[in-house]
């Protein structure tokens, strides 16, 4: 019976086109903002992502997240240097400030300043040159999307010069970068050099990155660095945590989020409901046929089912293959919209959403079915 | 003892004011092996009955036998079985699937009772070429004219062999001469023994095939009559006819 309730479903090829769009949009639309949504907020933790063998981060108390941090005096680097299990201990100065090109071009961008010698917390992603080159005076690593936002069309290339704060830097290597929240464009230079871009005196650590000795369990460390130092210290993961909450709760992304998607899904209700209703009034006479021939409830209710799996089935793999598509095209180096993907849980939920619809629309069109008076076949 | 039996069949429809009473006691008798034509005037109550008969729609009162079994007295799911196993239908409007192809829709009683639908579109087939439709198996009802339609429909009630065959104005929608054709091939492949014919009709034309025909009036059965077998066109009437 399944064979017949598909050619039943393909054989009025409108109302199926029109379940089928039903369900790619709402697909479409939950998949793209779904995957819209997790990229924005963890853009927030971009720099921590980043930041390659750091195991804990030292902080402030006051700090809430990656991109705002409150200032240390210098001498806390001494006293996390002297905990127990810190096998390295890196400042690092974090700051927006904003590029200009002698051309007048400008563009903001997180200023990230690493211990001179360890290089700590940088990004080894170097597209030209590498972070040896930051060794050199006046040097800044700039990633893509700041070099074509400040050099639109013009290919890659090192030695431009800019201005940070008024004064001179020297872009000696570019960096495919993951773009922050507050500003996408990443430049990364040496604390002594960070320190004289970004204005102000002394004490101004924004965090103090720390590498574990080998074996050690970096959840502990932080702990005793935490009880030693009266700062906060926080595992990678958990500061990544910290800083998506506080966006969570600080922002209205996500009920601005949830209500676009929201909006999918009672669109994909509505509209898949309306037309798998309709289509199953439309076939209600063979339905009934079906029954006065002694196919039962059950295995007319399993046709039903089968219909309206089908279509979901179809739609969610065409609204899911735009959603993908729209993001490859979006996830390129120089795209305002970098950094942003669809995630595999964003896909299985937006699957289970999706069934959950169907059910819920196909409800209306089952009642009538199961319903369905088989004496109804002898009238007109 | 007749194949299909009944006795003060009755059956109304709704309740308080709008309560009508359609059947008000029906006593019918049709014999396995014999064409019974159901005549009367339009609201009389055929289409009602033979849905009883058919277990379409149960009785409110009265006692109903057909070869044996009392629908009245099954349970819903044995109901179900009892349509898909012992009832062939045929429509005045052919009610075909208008997705499947002659062949498929031949085979659906035959894919409900379980059979594969590969053995079921080739004894489909079977009864098409039988029907002298041989040409026409992968066409679409919309592609086939009303008779065509209708022959498609009487392979469709026979090929599950049901014992028991109910037609509801079968050549209603059919010009004379297709009507009498599909009447003359309903005689010629569907009676057999085992099986009882029923054939509700306002076409008195064809009246000349029935074995028996039953006058019903006002929710009763009035009389019976026996055409005369004279009248009957002399066709070689076949016992087996399972192709
Ligand atoms: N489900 C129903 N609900 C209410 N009334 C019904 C129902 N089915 C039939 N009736 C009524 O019962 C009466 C008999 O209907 P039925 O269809 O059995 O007559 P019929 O003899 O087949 O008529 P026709 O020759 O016009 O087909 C009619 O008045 C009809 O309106
Ligand atoms: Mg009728």
């Amino acid at each position: 019976m399944l064979g017949i309730a598909l050619k039943m479903l393909f054989g009025d090829i409108v109302k199926m086109l029109g379940l089928v769009m039903g369900i790619a949009f709402s697909t479409l639309l939950m998949a793209q903002q779904g995957g819209f949504f997790i990229g924005l907020i963890s853009r927030a933790a971009n720099t921590v992502t980043e930041a390659q063998g750091v195991a804990i981060w030292v902080m402030d108390p006051k700090t809430e997240t990656a991109e705002g941090p409150t200032a240390m005096r210098d001498v806390e680097l001494y006293r996390v240097r002297g905990v127990e299990g810190v096998r390295q201990a890196s400042p690092l100065v974090q700051a927006t400030t904003t590029l200009r090109t002698p051309q007048g071009r400008s563009s903001a961008a997180a200023f990230l300043g690493v211990d001179d010698a360890s290089l700590l917390g940088i990004n080894p992603r170097f597209v030209v040159g590498s972070p040896e080159d930051l060794r050199r005076p006046d040097a800044i690593a700039l990633d893509q999307l700041g070099f074509s936002r400040l050099w639109p069309g013009e290919p890659l290339a090192t030695g431009k010069e800019i201005e940070v704060n008024d004064r001179r830097a020297t872009v000696v290597a570019i960096t495919e970068a993951l773009p922050g929240f507050t500003a996408p464009v990443i430049v990364y230079t040496r604390l002594s050099q960070a320190l004289s871009y970004v204005p102000g005196g002394r004490n101004r650590l924004s965090f103090i990155l720390v590498e574990a000795e080998p074996g050690r369990d970096p959840r502990a460390i932080a702990q005793a660095i935490s009880a030693q130092t009266g700062l906060l210290a926080l595992t990678t993961p958990e500061f990544q945590r910290r800083t998506i909450d506080y966006v969570l709760n600080n922002t209205g992304i996500a009920p601005s989020f949830g209500v676009v998607i929201a909006l999918g899904a009672v669109v994909g209700i509505l509209v898949t409901g309306l037309t798998f209703t309709l289509f199953v009034n439309d076939n209600l006479k063979q339905f009934a046929v079906l029954k006065a021939m002694g196919l039962s409830n059950w295995r007319l209710l399993g046709m039903v089912l089968a219909q309206a799996l089908v279509v979901a089935f179809i739609g969610y793999a065409i609204g899911l293959w735009i959603a993908s598509g729209f993001f490859d095209a979006v996830n390129q180096p120089f795209s305002d919209l970098k950094g942003f993907w669809l995630p595999w849980q964003i896909a299985v939920m937006v699957a289970g959403a999706t069934a959950v619809i169907v059910s819920l629309a196909s409800l209306i069109a089952i009642r009538r079915v199961l319903r369905l008076d088989p004496a109804t076949v002898f009238r007109g | 003892m007749p194949a299909i039996v009944t006795t003060g069949i009755t059956k109304s429809f709704g309740a308080g004011e709008t309560r009508t009473s359609v059947l008000r006691g029906v006593d019918f008798e049709a014999e396995a092996g014999e064409m019974t034509f159901l005549v009367g005037p339009s609201g009389c109550g055929k289409t009602t009955f033979i849905s009883i008969l058919s277990a379409l729609l149960s009785a409110d009162g009265g006692a109903l036998s057909v070869f044996g079994t009392e629908p009245n007295r099954l349970k819903s799911g044995d109901l179900v079985r009892f349509r898909r196993d012992m009832v062939g239908f045929v429509f005045q409007q052919f009610n075909l699937l208008p997705a499947l192809d002659a062949a498929e829709n031949v085979a659906v009683p035959l894919i409900i009772q379980g059979v594969s639908p590969r053995k079921a579109r080739q004894r489909a087939c079977a009864w098409l070429e039988l029907l002298g439709l041989g040409a026409h198996l992968g066409k679409l009802p919309s592609e086939l004219s009303g008779g065509q339609q209708q022959r498609v429909a009487i392979a469709r009630a026979l090929i599950h062999e049901p014992r028991l065959l109910v037609c509801d104005e079968p050549t209603a929608s059919l010009d004379a001469e297709t009507g009498r054709q599909v009447i003359e091939l309903l005689r010629e492949v569907s009676l057999n023994p085992e099986r009882a014919a029923i054939i509700v009709t306002h076409d008195d034309r064809i009246y000349p095939y029935a074995d028996r025909i039953a006058f019903m009036a006002d929710g009763r059965l009035t009389h019976v009559e026996r055409p005369d077998p004279a009248r009957i066109p002399a066709r070689p009437i076949r016992g087996e006819t399972q192709p």
